[in-house]
């Protein structure tokens, strides 16, 4: 390397256009040499050990991040979160176009087996902070909205690698959305809670939640109407329509982050708004391109970056791991204890692992408590975020056996991603 | 020893109707076909009083069969059960189901095989063809009381296959393509080795040899193995006509098995003579000109030496069964055909019609799930 350096630099008198030699990787390739690192740990643990490939982009990025190798930076991840925001956004709005409200209407049993799953994962979460952890109510009741959700990239993605298609698949994805949208609505509250709780401030409290949730609806109203209104001028099934409903979400994205409103909830909440507006199905058979696995790719290593793998002490690695198994107890036993005559035992099982997954969404709330309460908050978010870390390895897994064992993947599996 | 020399016809009361319909299941996020058949028979609970519900070769088909009825008021008020049965437990599942002979845009590879020994044995000897065969008819049973009948009015009923298929063609589209066919769904079926029309025997006796052949040749194993457009069933003691495509609606439905019913007990009554060689010469050319033209289909005649407009054939035809028809107590299903034999709007034509103003083969197939949610018109006023 000196060696470079030296003939670098004795060429700079002669070739002015040289630039100073470069310290460091530039962000952008550095990202470039992630995302192929992450597919091919992804490929790799896929083809080898027939791990879901989620897998191993979030194994390359905690490698790669701070808590690692630190190839990563926080500057670099700093400069990939719009990037990783994006990817999750999209993610999020086809979470929340699979909210399917007149599936609801037809078989209410989903909305108490929704309802049963994720209220005993926020409450079994809650008790579990606050008695066995020791956390504030307010903390504690951050940590439970964080982790009560499931993970909707994970499930999403798992259901697209496996092109599982069934009962356990679909209401799978039908939990994950309703279970993501008690969350947010948790969460906006909870944020309340914990500036009256860091802060005494009352006015923030009260005005906080409603600016994120009235934020967000907003930006998911005006994007959605934007992107429909576009697409219904625009060739039925054709390519416009696909850039349009991508652009929208993008201009979303955007303007939630301009507004400091969780990019999570209004991308999730402008999918439910393209959904329900959408009267005359303008954008109702539009997918999103498959370049969206790519995005998936930087999502996941970003978020394996973002855990704090090495502030993880023994104790609170045992905390984890201790809220995972109340919370995983918590939402089967939700499924179980539902909708008895609705779908047989068996299935209802899997439907129960299925909806284990944590990760992406989960990391990303916490990122937002984080900005607002740095100190605190680093040493309390631990215990969701190592949570969190540790179902990024164990989640995508449980949630593809799920769809395995239903019969519901196509087999073999071991393809490229669709 | 063959397993046909004593293979014995069951006897059934004469003109006896069943009916069998393969349906398409959906997803309600894009109508694309959806793996759903399995898990919805799990689940379903029902006391078989309209029929059965069985799993099809592939998960995104089912089967609906009606119990043995005498006559076709009972057989609408089967299918209509079946019916509300089936879109009542699809919509709890987020399935939606219809007729239609072909799905108009799914993709074959993408098809999985339902579990079960005899769809593996059908995936193992017929490799993709199993797939493609992803394909919806409806079949009707029609009681006769000897296996020396089942074969008379097997021979005779061949004659009438282009009529049942332009009645009943609803399968216009394939792989996202207007195929100019009426009814492109008898193309999947030609592709099997076994299709096609029943052998020229003369009666049960001569049948049987010929079956013993069959499976001392290691063709075919059971007459389940032979997809013939219309075939003797000795278990059930019927004649099966397998040609028809699922209509878009149970009440076309019940038309076709009146008119199957009214055309077997004139054909039984009245016994026109019958040339199955001669008849053999035209078939396949024949059941071509309904598939691809449907109403405006020419049907070559071998002992008339000349063709005929198969609407003409038709409607005189449907004339001469009314008297039938009223004794056997379905008139106004056959009034209905004769009103569609009239308009020509057969729905090969509504689905063209649905493409052109829906602009999306999804909302195509959507207004298909629609079509198959009415209630019944015979099953309320009968």
């Amino acid at each position: 390397m000196n060696t470079l350096r030296a003939f670098w630099e004795s060429q700079q008198d002669r070739l002015f256009f040289l630039p100073p030699m470069p310290e460091q990787a530039d962000p952008l390739a550095l990202m470039a040499l992630l995302l192929v690192a992450g597919l091919l740990v992804g490929e790799g643990l896929h083809r080898t050990l027939g791990l879901s490939r989620i897998v191993g982009y979030v194994l390359a990025g905690a490698l790669a991040g701070p808590g690692a190798l630190n190839w990563l930076d926080r500057e670099t991840l700093a400069l990939a979160r719009p990037v990783a925001d994006a990817a999750l956004g999209l993610l999020l709005l086809e979470t929340g176009r699979n909210l399917d409200l007149g599936w609801l209407r037809a078989n209410p049993m989903l909305l108490r087996t929704a309802a049963a799953e994720s209220g005993l994962a926020f409450a079994g979460v809650f008790v579990f902070s606050l008695v066995v952890v020791g956390l504030s109510p307010a903390w504690s009741a951050a940590t439970a909205a964080i982790t009560m959700t499931s993970a909707p990239a994970v499930v999403l993605l798992t259901a697209e690698e496996c092109r599982a298609q069934g009962q356990v698949t679909q209401r799978t994805l039908l939990l994950t959305a309703i279970s993501c949208a008690l969350a947010f609505v948790v969460f906006a509250l909870v944020l309340g809670l914990i500036h009256a709780e860091e802060a005494g401030d009352g006015l923030n409290a009260f005005i906080h939640p409603l600016w994120v949730l009235g934020g967000g609806a907003l930006i998911a109203l005006l994007c959605a109407r934007l992107a429909l209104g576009l697409a219904a001028r625009l060739e039925r099934g054709g390519a416009g329509q696909v850039f349009v409903l991508v652009a929208a979400a993008l201009l979303a994205i955007g303007l939630a982050r301009m507004a400091a409103v969780p990019v999570f909830l209004s991308l999730f909440l402008m999918g439910v708004a393209v959904g329900r507006l959408d009267s005359k199905r303008v954008l109702t058979y539009t997918s999103l391109p498959q370049g969206h696995w790519i995005l998936a790719i930087v999502l996941f290593v970003v978020t394996g970056a973002m855990l704090p793998l090495g502030d993880a002490t023994g104790l609170m690695l045992l905390q984890a791991l201790g809220l995972i198994v109340v919370r995983g107890l918590a939402k089967f036993a939700g499924v179980m204890a539902t909708g008895k005559n609705d779908l047989p035992v068996g299935r209802r099982r899997l439907l129960g692992l299925g909806v284990q997954p944590l990760s992406a969404t989960a990391v990303f709330m916490a990122a937002e408590l984080a900005a607002f309460y740095p100190e605190v908050s680093a040493q309390t978010l631990l215990l969701p975020l190592l949570a969190a870390a540790v179902m990024e390895f164990i989640g995508p897994q449980l949630c593809r056996r799920a769809f395995v064992l239903a019969g519901e993947a196509a087999l073999p599996s071991r393809e490229p991603p669709p | 020893m063959n397993a046909f020399a004593n293979l014995p016809f069951a006897t059934s009361r004469p003109l006896t109707l069943g009916v069998e319909l393969e349906l398409q299941l959906v997803s309600p996020r894009d109508y694309d076909l959806t793996r759903a058949a399995t898990d919805l028979l799990a689940s379903l609970h029902h006391d078989g009083r309209c029929g059965d519900v069985k799993l099809e070769i592939t998960e995104s088909m089912i089967e609906v069969n009606t119990q043995p009825r005498q006559d076709v008021t009972a057989i609408a008020a089967d299918l209509e059960g079946l019916r509300g049965l089936l879109v009542e437990h699809c919509r709890r599942n987020n399935v939606a189901i219809c007729g239609g002979g072909t799905h108009a845009f799914h993709r074959w590879p993408e098809r999985r095989i339902c579990p079960g020994e005899r769809f593996a044995f059908l995936n193992e000897r017929y490799g993709y063809l199993s797939k493609q065969f992803t394909v919806f008819g409806q079949h009707i049973h029609i009681g006769v009381t000897s296996g020396d009948e089942a074969i008379w009015l097997t021979h005779a009923l061949n004659m009438y296959v282009p009529h049942f298929v332009v009645l009943s063609a609803s399968s216009p589209f394939v792989d996202g393509t207007d195929t100019a066919f009426d009814s492109a769904r008898l193309n999947a079926v030609s592709a099997f080795p076994l299709s096609g029309q029943a052998p020229d025997v003369s009666d049960w006796a001569a049948f049987l040899d010929h079956m013993a052949v069959l499976q001392a040749c290691g063709v075919a194993e059971s007459i389940k193995d032979l997809y013939w457009d219309v075939r003797p069933k000795p278990e059930y003691g019927t004649v099966e006509v397998r040609v028809c495509d699922t209509p878009l609606t149970i009440d076309r439905a019940a038309e076709l098995a009146a008119f199957a019913q009214s055309l077997a007990r004139w054909l039984l009554r009245e016994r026109p003579p019958i040339d199955p060689a001669k008849q053999s010469l035209v078939a396949r050319y024949n059941k071509f000109q309904a598939c691809r033209f449907g109403f405006d289909a020419e049907l070559a005649d071998p002992l008339a030496r000349c063709k005929r407009p198969i609407v003409e054939t038709l409607a005189g035809l449907l004339d001469r069964l009314i008297e039938d028809a009223r004794d056997l107590g379905c008139d106004r299903q056959i009034e209905a055909l004769r009103r569609l034999v009239e308009s020509r709007q057969g729905d090969a034509t509504v689905l063209r019609g649905l493409a052109r103003s829906a602009g999306s083969l999804n909302e195509l197939t959507r207004a298909a799930t629609e079509f198959f949610a009415r209630p019944s018109c015979y099953h309320h006023h009968d």
